[in-house]
């Protein structure tokens, strides 16, 4: 059933620079710039719900490409990655406020201040696995949710903080359509830097923990060492979005952070694909825009159907459940399975073998 | 069937529904399924159906309303979609929210945008339209709410607990503040436990009650040692619930005292509790007052059952809500057209104001450029279940007055 090599007959790799090369093939290379074209005239195309859909869907798929380096790729579980965005959040809006530090660099020091805490809270990683790491990680998120609504200084306490709106040399990122470039210049970052990672020693070591951990260690890969660096990594994205968020907001609040939005992310890589960079954006795309869709589709269909108007609430609410099942059953490797099973159908056409 | 899934998907981005002339488009979050729904599904159908009273009556002199009711189930990303759809497709002018989540999450850009909100989320510190108490984290220049702040909910309180001790002979009472460590319980606690102390109060360590509903004897034994004669009630809905039983059982001789969302018929009736003190800012549905008769008539017009599903003054409020805001309506089409701004300044346009036709119901209100209290004004009530029945008692009024140093606080 699995398409592990949908590449033409004759294509063989035949030094390790084409093994490793970021686009595997013309094509490939193409269509990410065609995307990146597309991606960059959105928002003279569509109006300000369809780009804000946009800057969510950039915003959660930065946060949910960390979780899936950690899930997907290291084969550790977390259920505390909203906690996370939130630091990320909290700590850009605290730096900015209290140091001057201009937004633009805060974003990324509140990166790197979540893969601190990140790493700290990825120790347990180091000796527990599968579900006992998972409650391990339900406790970052009950802590630091906690903290959030505790840590006056740090957080405002209940009450938020504040996040300043970014400004580049005079420009100010005020409004949807500018916004969002801001947002796509991160996740082309990050994608990119998560597409490199997974080609290094590094992100090769995450696979083999992944895929067998004692092997992995017999060969010389420090497991304490990858887990919790994957926790940091993976809390590095999740910050680098909740910063992302807050600035888009004007406002963090303790609030937000709760553990269905962790589930939500967990939601996102699975649905797009587990151990997939740009699977990551499909799920993430596809979370985002279900409840939209769904809402619009009772709307088009109440005309004839007016009793659906009532339960529109749990069509949407039952939607996301039910595709993570649906997913689960028809498509457990997920959208870019499906997808790239659409891709070899075109390449191959009309002599599929 | 994938074709038709797709067109359709194709239509929803770029779906962009023509406005007519004679409407106008008012967004309306609600909670129905969510966090808050215990009070979300009695607030939000006052605001629906105050506007399709509205609607059924020539509108706004004329111009219709047209009100799309969004579920939202306290999610912020939801909020924000919807809140970018309605600006962005339907030329939104001003917009019914709900809680703090969304109220909040949306504080700077209605300001940017200029859409006047009409919240249900009563936190002080959206009454700082120009961040003039130092204190002020944000100011909130288009958020506006009906009723007292939650902090002057608790103020009033604490006050009459203070006279109701002197009263009793009390010497040294003790105050204790329940709640989650959460936005919504936590936004009156500081100035709450502040003008305790203010008013001779033996102030307690704040009790940590969490919103959803549980299993709170722990709670209830801590209240109990500590000896406090009066608990302010924080949460609402079943977490109340829950720990108004729990306590029962455990047998605290305490007097709670709930803010706004945290007392009514419905909270009353689930626990069978004495005494329970509870705010207000309208009469309850049984009380008689000239602007009563609209309210039954917007509560007839929307065919709903007023017996079995007796309509609370959270209900009453959200007609209030709604009323503010189309008065304020009214008032821009006359001058200069009904766009956020002029809504705005119609909000600022009468002093002790009292929306058409809801004398007696909605309180006299200010709302000014400077300070968005629109009333300081405060119902302190008495519930207790007595033979099977509620039985709400209003004990007094208490007018606060309006503090410098208590404004967006």
């Amino acid at each position: 059933m699995t398409v592990s090599n949908p590449r033409p007959c004759g294509d063989f790799r035949t030094d390790y620079a084409g093994d490793t090369r970021l686009f595997s093939d013309r094509a490939h290379t193409g269509g990410f710039f065609c995307l990146l074209a597309l991606a960059l005239v959105v928002p003279f195309v569509f109006d300000g719900y369809v780009v804000s859909l946009m800057i969510l869907i950039g915003i959660y798929g930065i946060a949910a490409l960390g979780l899936n380096i950690l899930v997907g790729f290291t084969g550790q579980i977390s259920l505390g990655q909203a906690a996370f965005f939130g630091f990320g959040a909290f700590s850009s809006a605290w730096l900015n406020t209290n140091t001057g530090i201009p937004v633009m660099i805060t974003i990324l020091l509140a990166g790197i201040m979540t893969t601190a805490v990140g790493m700290i809270f990825g120790i347990p990683a180091a000796r527990i696995k599968g579900l006992y790491l998972a409650i391990a990680t339900l406790a970052a998120q009950f802590i630091l949710e906690d903290f959030y609504a505790r840590a006056e200084w740090f957080t405002g306490g209940s009450a938020g903080s504040l996040a300043e709106t970014p400004e580049l040399f005079g420009f100010v990122f005020d409004s949807d359509q500018r916004y969002y470039y801001l947002v796509l210049f991160w996740v082309c970052v990050s994608f990119l830097l998560a597409s490199n990672l997974m080609r290094s020693r590094d992100g090769r070591a995450f696979i083999a923990v992944r895929d067998h951990y004692l092997s992995a260690e017999v060969m010389g890969i420090n497991l304490t060492k990858y887990r919790i660096l994957s926790f940091g990594i993976s809390s590095f994205f999740a910050g680098i979005g909740g910063a992302l968020m807050g600035h888009y907001l004007g406002y963090v609040s303790a609030e937000s952070f709760t553990i269905f939005f962790s589930v939500l992310f967990l939601a996102m890589i699975i649905i797009g694909g587990l151990g997939s960079i740009a699977g990551t954006l499909l799920g993430t795309a596809f979370i985002v825009l279900l409840p939209q869709f769904m809402e619009f589709l009772v709307g088009l269909l109440s005309g004839p159907v007016p009793f659906l108007l009532d339960v529109q609430p749990y069509i949407k609410e039952m939607a996301i459940g039910s595709a993570i099942i649906i997913f689960l059953i028809f498509e457990p490797e997920g959208l870019i399975h499906r997808w790239r099973l659409i891709r070899a159908y075109w390449r191959l056409y009309p002599f599929s073998y | 069937m994938k074709k038709i899934l797709l067109s359709a998907l194709g239509a929803f981005l770029l779906s962009t529904p023509a406005l007519a002339q004679d409407k106008v488009f008012v967004g309306h979050m609600v909670d129905y399924t969510g966090a808050t729904a215990f009070v979300g599904t009695e607030y939000g159908p006052g605001v629906r159906d105050a506007i399709d009273f509205v609607n059924a009556n020539g509108g706004i002199d004329g111009t219709m309303i047209e009100m799309e009711t969004v579920d939202y189930a306290y999610k912020i990303a939801e909020a924000i979609a919807h809140y970018k759809r309605w600006t962005s497709r339907h030329g939104m002018v001003a917009m019914q929210g709900w809680g703090t989540a969304d109220t909040e999450a949306l504080i700077t850009f209605v300001a940017r945008d200029k859409v006047p909100v009409w919240s249900a989320s009563y936190s002080a510190h959206l009454t700082d339209p120009q961040k003039l108490n130092p204190n002020t984290k944000k100011a909130a220049p288009y958020n506006f709410f009906y009723g007292p702040s939650y902090s002057d909910g608790c103020r009033a309180m604490v006050q009459w607990a203070a006279d109701d001790a002197k009263e009793k002979g009390i010497d040294n009472p003790k105050f204790v503040y329940t709640g989650d460590n959460h936005p919504y319980p936590n936004a009156p606690k500081k100035a709450c436990m502040e003008f305790a102390e203010e008013l001779g109060f033996e102030v307690l360590n704040p009790v940590i009650v969490p919103l959803k509903p549980g299993d709170f004897k722990a709670q209830c034994l801590t209240i109990k040692e500590g000896g406090a004669q009066y608990a302010y009630v924080g949460n609402l809905g079943g977490s109340v619930i829950s720990l108004l039983k729990s306590c029962d059982t455990v047998g605290t001789d305490v007097t709670y005292m709930a803010n706004i969302w945290g007392g009514g018929y419905k909270t009353i009736e689930a626990t069978q509790t004495q005494g329970y003190i509870f705010p207000s800012a309208s009469p309850f549905w049984e009380q008689e007052a000239p602007g009563m008769e609209t309210v039954r008539e917007i509560a007839a017009l929307a065919d709903r059952d007023v017996v079995a599903d007796k309509p609370t003054h959270h209900y009453i409020r959200g007609i209030c809500s709604a009323m503010y805001m189309v008065d304020a309506m009214k008032y821009a089409k006359a001058n200069g057209g009904i766009t956020g701004e002029n809504i705005r300044k119609g909000t600022y346009a009468t002093q002790d104001w009292v929306p058409e036709g809801m004398e007696g119901v909605c309180l006299p209100s200010t709302w000014t450029d400077k300070d968005h209290r629109g009333t300081t004004r405060v119902s302190i009530n008495s519930g207790s279940f007595v033979d099977g029945k509620v039985q709400i008692e209003k004990l007094r009024t208490i007018v606060l007055p309006r503090r410098a140093d208590w404004l967006g606080q």
